[in-house]
């Protein structure tokens, strides 16, 4: 016991002479941890968020949407569920007026005008019993605003759009209406139109009422159209469905149903977190492997240094498992700090990850506990590795017998490592140009460790930059396309497909506010070739003045069989320009109406945007196509002295337009969202650039210690510290330069994986594209070289301080 | 070439430790002198004090016309560079660059890396064959001859050696007293501090310390013995 006691104290002492080294590995193992910690924590998150969410707010198991136009009178959906065999097993029912609408909620500043839906519910207890409302401050909707011009904003509009939690808006007819405050519903949790990549929250209104205010909205006086059931634990969901979808067949109307998990928002929140956590996945691996790495390499060396205790106390005889025990003990204790700082770090991480997720999902409910038993797990391999680089050097010590480890002076001189293999090697300079470049090949093994450290977290720094520049680059690509040479252009949908020459659609172009339009016929499309893909082709007059397609490849004559795809499609087509591809197109069988024709369109051109899908026409194709004269888009150009805000409101009130938006209205939103995912990014990536510095500094120190007598032995000669400062940092240099080649390597590898592995499983709709900006190769260049390499600057004071006399009778 | 001029040193706060009293002491050039005492008697400090490597509590040090006691850090820098050289009992040379180089680095540090030719030096240590060995591949001695001459390659005036022959056998101890003997008689101050009272024997002068006292000064108290009588 006493023993014990006495290893520990004194395990307490070499923790305490070695402190700021030893606080650093801590950090080593902390963020290492910590961020594998903190990043694969959010998928936990997330899961228990959202089912927590849908739970409070009791999401539909089953939902019953009526066919288009079809309504039926309040009280017979809900009378229909509670006739069926198994009414037992229903446990709500909701009733609910679900009409399309368009929605003003411009302020004095900004301008939007969206397209929207009303929903209408009872609200006799303030609320629906299934999907219900929640607002975060304030309350709802109470039984005295039934039939009143009241009602709820969704919560994610109002926020991407920085709408006051009440206010007025105006909705399809110029009807006005107060929103007395703003709400989320499970239904709206994530908004994804159809044809789109990107969430809509900020351009797409929920607007939530009692029943009564919907039906006068909608002129639908006592109907409904859509009913949404709970059923009871240990219900036969399917058996429900059949029931109640038949008994409302009964009725006379067409009726689509719609389970829980195929609810468009419910299936994206879920399937958003598998596929965000696997690239979180993938960089918390490999920020851990560099910390371990690092760990291994700091604490080896810093155990080394007890190589001579070690032998002193085999000559005493003190058996090998005994002398083990300090420096396991010292490193089991920094390993130990280490996990609380992993704890620190995970939280911090956590805090950056929440703050993030609270902005881009909003959800009534968060669950960011601190992951314990994940944490735990890394924790372990946290806690053993630092053992492993303790043990390592005591295992090579014990092997050696006592005399050779307590031997001083030149018997002990340790062995040349590779410097002999360049002794005929001479570089330009005195002998001070050649001594860090011995010293690193004096000891190959510490320098390669040390290298191979550093360039782990280069890697992951390349890796995780050119990730967000390879984000950031499609983002670019895809908004410089869009904006082409008409930055302010306006997509104007029409409420179905209508002739060009419609007196709705001629009024467009006619507007006071417009000056040029292009009617365009969007097309949702199948290829087949390498892999089937779903294409929105929008066919248009290629020769336009207002906007072209920009294009990577091919040309825009393309004729009326061409068609100009995106580069990603086409490599996943296996096309090239000039080749055919199979394309299941629709054909126009009637005024309203396309039935589907398989035909094989020439790839006359690859266009510059990174979005899969968007595939491009010219309207000589219209012809075959049947559909001559025909539109359901409009792009229009504000005219002179008229801006984006001036469209939508004069063009707003025709009844031939669905919505109003300027076209790059998508890759906007798209980038607030990736300036949030960016951000995320960004905070990890400091956390690497730590782990870096960190790493640099603690092998300068300890390099540091390991030449002190060399040092001395200069300084002796009288040369004067700052040229040993810049032998150190020539060494460092080599380290870095050699780390960072290393390291660029493996990032360019990792991010390559990145972009054409799992981006391209788990994001295929946008072509990532590899790429380093300026800003990261920089970075890349300043903290692996130049960081490492003044990393011995920190070891200047103590250089200046050292106590020559001391230091040069010190026995090795 | 060296004088020192009631020179004391004092370590510690509170109630000191003093290696050094009240110490006067005149080394010309071509002096061999041997510094003798037991271990604690200061003769160590005092090696370090001339050579720059420590400063005395009070007292002057001058050193080839410099007073070191006075001087300041860069000053101290250059007066290692230019006019001292040492020699120590573990060596202390590069393990990373051969003998040739190391030698090298001692012209390099003195700023006459143009003006040596270690080959030649090596040569008069007997290491001719010796040029491009790395450290760890030369016996002890060879080692320590490497470090005399990398001093050597300095071309200061006075060369400060502690306990040069400490780690070595007889044989090889001998004939590094023969080469430090030679550098006094080719008119270089030598300071050899020791505890080796046989080595006392051979030196010009013997000044014995103890307790931070100089006992004695003077010619070796039987006379001067040459190196065949030595023995240890």
């Amino acid at each position: 016991m006493k023993d014990w006691y006495l290893i520990l104290r004194w395990s307490w002492r070499d923790l305490r002479k070695y402190w700021v080294k030893v606080i650093a590995i801590a950090l080593v193992i902390g963020i290492g941890t910590g961020a594998y910690a903190g990043l694969t924590s959010t998928a936990n998150w997330r899961r228990d968020s959202n089912e927590a969410s849908m739970e409070l707010l009791n999401m539909y198991d089953v939902r019953f949407e009526l066919a288009t136009d079809s309504s039926v009178a309040a009280g017979e959906l809900a009378a229909a569920a509670a006739g069926i065999e198994h009414a037992a097993w229903v446990d709500d029912t909701v009733e609910r007026l679900i009409r399309p609408t368009q929605v003003d909620a411009s302020t004095a500043g900004e301008t939007v005008l969206v397209p929207g839906e009303i929903v209408g519910v009872d609200i006799i207890d303030g609320g629906p019993a299934v999907n219900g409302w929640y607002t975060e401050t304030g309350s709802g909707l109470t039984a005295a605003d039934a039939g009143e011009p009241v009602v709820l904003l969704e919560e994610g509009f109002a926020f991407h759009n920085d709408l006051p939690k009440a206010g007025t808006i105006t909705v399809s007819g110029g009807v006005e209406l107060e929103y007395v405050n703003t709400a989320m519903t499970p239904e709206f949790f994530i908004v994804v139109p159809e044809n789109t990549t990107s969430f809509a929250q900020g351009t797409y209104a929920g607007v939530f009422t009692s029943l009564e205010t919907a039906q006068d909205l909608t002129g639908l006086e006592g109907a409904v159209n859509d009913l949404i059931v709970t059923v009871a634990d240990d219900a036969d969901r399917d058996v429900v469905a059949t029931e109640i979808k038949n008994a409302i067949t009964e009725l006379g109307v067409g009726v689509n149903t719609i389970v829980r998990e195929d609810d468009p928002s419910y299936r994206l929140l879920f399937e958003d977190v598998e596929n965000d956590q696997e690239f979180f996945n993938i960089f918390a691996l490999l920020i851990f492997v560099g910390a371990v790495m690092g760990a291994f390499n700091l604490i080896t060396r810093l155990s080394e240094a007890q190589r001579r205790e070690i032998g002193i106390a085999m000559a005493i005889g003190v058996s090998p498992r005994k002398i083990a025990i300090r420096p396991l003990l010292v490193g089991a204790q920094i390993a130990l700090l280490g996990v609380v700082f992993g704890v620190a770090v995970g939280v911090l991480i956590g805090s950056l990850m929440r703050s993030v997720m609270d902005t881009l999902l909003l959800l009534p409910v968060w669950l960011t506990d601190f992951q314990w038993s994940l944490f735990f797990w890394v924790a372990v391999v946290g806690f053993i590795v630092p053992f492993l680089a303790a043990a390592y050097p005591v295992w090579r010590a014990v092997r050696v017998k006592p005399i050779e480890a307590i031997r001083t002076g030149h018997l002990a001189a340790r062995g040349g490592g590779l410097a002999p293999l360049i002794k005929r090697f001479r570089l330009p300079g005195d002998t001070f140009a050649q001594l860090p470049f011995r010293n690193l090949l004096r000891a190959p093994r510490r320098a390669i460790l040390t290298a191979l450290g550093i360039a782990a977290i280069m890697a992951v720094l390349v890796g995780f930059l050119g990730a967000i520049d390879s984000f950031v680059g499609a983002l670019d690509r895809g908004t410089t396309m869009v904006e082409g040479n008409s930055p302010d252009r306006m997509v104007v949908s029409l409420e179905g497909v209508l002739p060009v020459d419609h007196p709705g659609v001629t009024a467009i172009a006619e507007a006071e506010s417009v000056d040029g339009t292009v009617p365009v016929l969007q097309l949702g499309a199948r290829a087949e070739g390498d892999e089937e893909l779903l294409l929105l082709v929008e066919v248009l007059d290629l020769d336009n003045e207002l906007w072209q397609p920009a294009l990577a490849a091919g040309s825009l004559d393309v004729g009326d069989n061409g068609v100009i795809l995106a580069e990603v499609a086409a490599d996943d087509l296996g096309v090239d320009v000039g080749d055919s591809v199979r394309v299941i197109v629709p054909v126009r069988s009637g005024e309203n109406t396309f039935r589907f024709v398989e035909t094989d369109l020439n790839v006359a051109g690859l266009h510059e945007s990174p979005i899969r899908f968007n595939a491009y026409m010219d309207d000589a194709a219209l012809t075959p196509l049947g559909a001559e004269g025909v539109a359901n888009v409009v792009y229009a150009n504000p005219a002179s002295g008229f801006d984006s805000g001036d469209v939508q409101r004069e063009l707003f009130g025709l009844d031939t337009v669905g919505s109003v938006q300027k076209a790059t209205a998508a890759s906007d939103d798209l980038d607030d969202l990736m300036a949030q995912f960016v951000g995320i990014l960004q905070a990890v990536a400091f956390f690497v650039l730590l782990l870096a510095v960190l790493m640099a500094f603690n092998s300068a120190s300890i390099s540091f210690e390991e030449r002190q007598r060399e040092h001395a032995t200069m300084f002796a000669y009288g040369v004067r510290v700052r040229k040993a400062l810049r032998m150190a940092v020539v060494e460092n240099l080599t380290i870095g330069i050699v780390a960072t080649l290393i390291g660029f390597g493996g990032g360019l590898w990792m991010l390559w994986w990145v972009v054409n592995v799992t981006a391209a499983e788990t994001m295929p709709d946008i072509g990532l594209v590899m790429e380093l900006s300026p800003t990261t190769l920089f970075t890349v260049v300043v903290l692996g070289i130049a960081a490492v390499a003044l990393a011995p600057l920190f070891t200047a004071r103590r250089m200046r301080r050292m106590d020559l006399p001391g230091t040069l009778r010190v026995m090795e | 070439m060296i004088e020192l001029l009631n020179v004391s040193k004092r370590f510690g706060d509170g109630v000191p430790i003093v290696a050094l009293a009240d110490v006067d002491l005149k080394v010309e050039g071509g002096e061999f002198v041997v510094v003798l005492g037991p271990s604690g008697s200061g003769k160590t400090t005092l090696l370090n004090m001339v050579g720059a490597l420590d400063n005395p509590t009070e007292g002057s040090i001058v050193v080839d016309g410099f007073d070191i006691s006075k001087a300041s850090r860069k000053e101290l820098f250059e007066f290692r560079r230019k006019t001292v050289s040492f020699i120590f009992q573990s060596f202390n040379i590069f393990p990373g660059l051969t003998a040739a180089e190391n030698v090298q680095f001692g012209a390099d540090a003195a700023g006459r890396g143009d003006e040596v030719d270690p080959a030649v030096i090596l040569d008069a240590v007997g290491l001719g064959d010796r040029l491009d060995q790395f450290p760890h591949e030369l016996s002890g001695g060879e080692q320590q001859r490497v470090a005399i001459a990398r001093a050597l390659a300095t071309g200061n005036p006075v060369m400060l050696a502690d306990e040069p022959t400490g780690e070595l056998d007889f044989t090889t101890g001998v004939q590094i007293l023969e080469l430090l003997q030679k550098q006094a008689a080719e008119g270089r101050a030598v300071l050899v501090v020791t505890h080796n009272r046989e080595i006392s024997r051979i030196a010009d002068r013997v000044v014995e310390l103890s307790s931070g006292h100089i006992i004695s000064d003077g010619p070796p108290a039987e006379g001067k013995a040459s190196l065949d009588e030595l023995h240890w």
